[in-house]
């Protein structure tokens, strides 16, 4: 039994080696990654899709890290991988006490890791207070599931609290709606070198998705928490992708994806939750887990270009171009837009199938997810004007032997999402899918939707691939090499001037969108934009602040007599709790 | 100079020739203008167009200081056009036929503007010839208008009013060359002479026509969308059509001695829109057609050929179909020794800017731009 943990003792390992020997350390923890997902992953068993996701970005950012952590001091390698060895022991976890652990073993190397970037404080201390909230609702959540099974083991429960209390936690650590007023997880995210910030995105958050999905696995059907989920979820969408598109920081604009695909998922749980037909159930599970995949990856992949680029804002990137950087980055970007043929495609068809087939549930549920599906595939359509701008603002090909194995580690990842879409056939439940031999889709290759016994939609992802490369090769040999001439573009008949920047790129938004962005030129006539949500925060806090010094003027103000009152009035309200209780 | 003297300003700023500040009744030295460009800030950029790009007529270069969508100002570079006239030492009708060269469109008003600036150098009595050449500009200033709401239907993708309107300039054009011999009235204007039948002068069809189009626009929701409240500006310097609609009376044919319009009353709209640009060019076709069925010349004017050799100073100032048009001449026995001409589109170019930064995005510039009907060929001329 000891083998099965042999992974996890090797990356606590492989952190202490990487204090002294960083690229060991680094290889290590992908090959300690690999044997996780060889020893825990069991086809068709979705929750261990979490395995597969984790392992595969572990191993991903390790390899990139190789060249990209020369760039910093020693501390990021030990650091990095004492946060992979918190999930690690996250995933391991069959009790909220090893949960829990993995949780902190998994936070505070990431605060460091800011802290330690950034040389400021305040990222990290905002990324603590997130992440402590989390801690501490998990906690709760934790004692009132031994309050109802007296076990601290993950078993079943009878109520929906556990899920609803652990539920906000996690939601914490994934930055969703309502804790996203605060944008803590761009700010931190974006604070973190590009590698830490891939892990952090892609895995910490999922972290996040796994740990609910797997208290919800064990939960009642609720509907009311599911709806609440789906309307957090959609929340978090809309407002992570436009967040997204006007962001100039490209790492924030990573955080501002993640709190979207993380919303994406959060609403997807929530239909779980909420659905009691166990075809549609299953369906929505594979949905998550492919959707996940796709995120992780992808948004690995992301970051890597991002921290590739060695610059924080689109405006200081280069505009110069590496094929093999780009192509990776155009899968990984399509698979964030949602677009084929890549894992992502794939994910957000499934995701919105699965709302869309929500519809035929009728009542309150039936509109909610309708509602909830069109506006996550609006939220999609903001997600890929996001994704274009990183595609298109991030080229920058200075070349070094290290940059180059960054390069193909980026291509890597492309691959690793249009091979997954293609042989994504083979990880879907044998009871979606089928084939239609009379048009020469054969008996396993067709992915199909089904609410009940009946059909709803289809895709074969296989097909996509192979005749979008046998169209390619065909074009390819009837007509050779595409002629290409190039040409100075026609600027009025005057020099090239100035091009488009990333700026003005998504200053269309800011104008349409100008009651909820607060578009307004400041006194230097810039165009700038007012955050609503932390805007709605500084009213809170105003209010607070306000209600506090009436407080402290009226009744905690040294009066004997107001004090008295006061401690009356506490004891009388006391009294009446406790005997309601 | 009966109209003008040099001096202080005096009334309402009319524009500038390459030596004066022309106001109402004085030309004044040029005054120092600020740079009022707003300053760049971090995201922005200089969006070029022009030159030579689609959708522009003449020559002309603007660089949209823009952070994306907006436009926050606009540096304008007309000098593509600059044309330098020699003129100096030139016989009158000499300068003449360049003078009526220098914007084709508007040739009636500059060649008129130019014989009148003789006339009152050398003293000349024109009064013969006031009603002719009100008719004239009033003509010109039918088909001017019709091809600013042409320029604005354009703007709008409606093009089935854009072409219906470019067939009444063409109606119009026809008409001006039936009477004067030349649709753009080259070799009709003299020094106290103009040549053309002006009974052959026939409007009832094009007013007929236009109505029906003005009538549709009008009930056009698209169109009018489009149009209001955009390209606002209201500012006391302007002139024309622009200044009109923005509430400001200023027109030539109220305060000008040059033309005598007896009476006359001024359309004027309050917005300072490009609808109210819009409204106020519509309106002043259907009362320039009503100033010409007024005077209801029906005679056949001539050709006057005046030996002019006498000396002296004049200016002219009149109503163009796009605002003020000024010009100053001082001829020395008969030889043009200087000429100063200020066109309406110098101020109408300041606040097309004004108007374009204020609010509006790219998919307005087009409208605002039509809107105030300016001619490059007009203002990038140099007397030399």
């Amino acid at each position: 039994m000891i083998y099965y943990y042999i992974p996890l003792i090797t990356v606590f390992l492989a952190a202490l080696v990487s204090i002294r020997y960083r690229t060991a350390g680094y290889i290590i923890t992908a090959i300690a990654s690999g044997l996780f997902f060889l020893l825990t992953f069991r086809i068709f068993d979705y929750i261990t899709y979490f395995y597969l996701i984790a392992a595969i970005v572990w191993i991903i950012t390790s390899v990139f890290s190789i060249s990209y952590s020369k760039r910093y001091g020693g501390w990021l390698a030990p650091l990095f991988i004492l946060t992979i060895a918190g999930m690690m022991t996250i995933l391991y976890a069959n009790n909220f006490l090893v949960f829990i652990t993995g949780w902190e073993i998994m936070s505070i190397p990431a605060y460091l890791t800011v802290a330690i970037n950034k040389k400021n404080d305040i990222e990290a201390y905002v990324f603590m207070l997130f992440s402590e909230i989390s801690t501490v609702l998990i906690i709760t959540a934790a004692v009132l599931s031994y309050y109802y099974t007296a076990t601290l083991n993950f078993t079943g429960l009878s109520n929906d609290i556990v899920l609803l209390i652990f539920a906000i936690g996690a939601m914490s650590k994934m930055g969703l709606t309502p804790f996203m007023i605060s944008e803590w997880l761009p700010i931190a995210h974006g604070s973190a070198p590009a590698n830490s910030s891939a892990i952090f995105s892609a895995t910490m958050t999922l972290m996040g998705v796994y740990g609910i999905l797997k208290i919800a696995l064990l939960s009642p059907v609720s509907i009311d928490i599911g709806v609440l989920f789906i309307i957090i979820g959609v929340i978090s969408v809309l407002f992570g992708a436009l967040y997204a598109y006007i962001s100039e920081n490209m790492k924030s604009l990573g955080g501002f994806s993640t709190i979207e695909n993380n919303g994406v998922l959060m609403a997807a749980i929530g239909l779980f939750i909420a659905v009691s037909d166990n075809v549609l159930k299953e369906f929505i599970l594979i949905s998550i887990a492919i959707f996940a995949m796709a995120h992780s990856i992808a948004k690995t992949g992301l970051f890597m270009s991002i921290g590739h680029t060695g610059v924080e804002y689109f405006s200081a990137v280069k505009e110069e171009r590496d094929p093999v950087n780009q192509i990776g980055k155009f899968f990984a970007v399509s698979s964030l837009s949602g677009l084929f043929p890549s894992l992502g495609g794939l994910g957000t068809w499934m995701v919105l199938e699965s709302f869309f087939m929500g519809a035929y549930l009728y009542g309150p549920l039936g509109i909610a997810s309708i509602i909830g599906g069109s506006l996550i595939a609006m939220g999609e359509g903001f997600a890929t004007a996001a994704m274009l701008k990183i595609f298109y603002f991030t080229d920058n090909s200075r070349k070094s032997r290290g940059k180059n194995l960054e390069n193909y580690t980026i291509l890597g990842t492309g691959i690793t999402l249009v091979f997954l879409f293609a042989v994504s056939f083979l990880i879907v439940g044998k009871s979606y899918i089928s084939g239609i031999p009379t048009v020469l889709v054969f008996n396993g290759f067709m992915i199909e939707s089904r609410l009940g016994i009946s059909d709803f939609g289809l895709i074969t992802p296989l097909y996509i691939v192979v005749l979008l490369g046998v169209f390619t090769l065909i074009v390819f040999s009837v007509f050779g090499r595409p002629k290409t001439r190039t040409t100075v573009s026609w600027n009025g008949g005057i020099e090239q001037g100035e091009h488009y920047n990333s700026f003005t790129y998504s200053n269309n938004i800011r104008l349409i969108l100008k009651r909820i962005l607060r578009t307004k030129n400041t006194d230097v006539s810039k165009v700038e934009t007012v955050d609503i949500f932390w805007m709605i925060m500084i009213n809170i806090a105003r209010a607070y602040r306000n209600f506090a010094k009436f407080t402290a003027y009226k009744i905690m103000n040294s009066s004997i007599s107001a004090y008295i009152i006061y401690m009356i009035a506490a004891f009388i309200l006391v009294i009446i709790i406790v005997s309601l209780v | 100079m009966k109209y003008y003297e040099f001096g202080d300003k005096t009334g309402r700023y009319v524009g500038r020739t390459e030596k004066y500040d022309v106001y109402a009744s004085t030309l004044a030295g040029i005054g120092k203008d600020e740079d009022d460009h707003e300053e760049r800030t971090p995201g922005e950029i200089y969006f070029n167009y022009g030159p030579s790009a689609g959708g522009l007529r003449e020559s002309v270069n603007f660089s949209i200081l823009t952070p994306g969508e907006a436009i926050r100002d606009v540096i304008i570079n007309s000098g593509f056009k600059r044309r330098n006239i020699r003129i100096t030492g030139d016989s009158i009708s000499d300068v003449m036929l360049k003078v009526e060269r220098i914007n084709g469109f508007h040739s009636a008003s500059h060649s008129i503007a130019y014989a009148l600036a003789v006339e009152d150098a050398l003293n000349v009595d024109n009064s013969d010839l006031n009603d002719a050449r009100i008719v004239e500009i009033e003509l010109e200033r039918i088909r001017s208008n019709i091809d600013v709401i042409k320029g604005l239907c354009e703007s709008a993708g409606f093009a089935v009013p854009e072409k219906q309107l470019l067939l009444l300039r063409e109606e119009v054009a026809r008409i001006i060359s039936t009477a004067f011999g030349h649709r753009y009235y080259f070799s009709v204007n003299g020094i106290n002479s103009v040549d053309g039948d002006f009974s052959r002068i026939t409007l009832n069809s094009v007013e007929k026509q236009f109505r029906s189009l003005y009538d549709g626009l009008l009930s056009s929701k698209i169109f009018l969308d489009r149009i209001q409240e955009n390209g606002i500006v209201s500012d006391p310097l302007s002139t024309g059509p622009a200044a009109r609609a923005a509430n400001f009376r200023y027109d030539a044919r109220l305060d000008s001695g040059s033309l005598n319009y007896g009476k006359y009353s001024t359309v004027m709209e309050s917005s300072g829109d490009t609808f109210s640009r819009f409204l106020v060019r519509a309106e002043e076709i259907l009362e320039s057609i009503n100033i010409i069925e007024s005077y209801d010349i029906k005679k056949i004017y001539r050709k006057n050929r005046m030996e002019l050799n006498g000396s002296g100073e004049g200016t002219a100032r009149i109503e163009s179909p796009a605002g003020d048009l000024f010009y100053y001449v001082k001829i020395n026995e008969g030889r043009i020794m200087d000429i100063q001409m200020s066109s309406p589109s110098y101020l109408n170019m300041r606040n097309f800017r004004y108007a374009l930064k204020n609010g509006n995005i790219f998919t307005d510039f087009f409208f605002v731009w039509e809107s105030f009907g300016i001619w490059i060929s007009e203002l990038e001329v140099r007397f030399q």
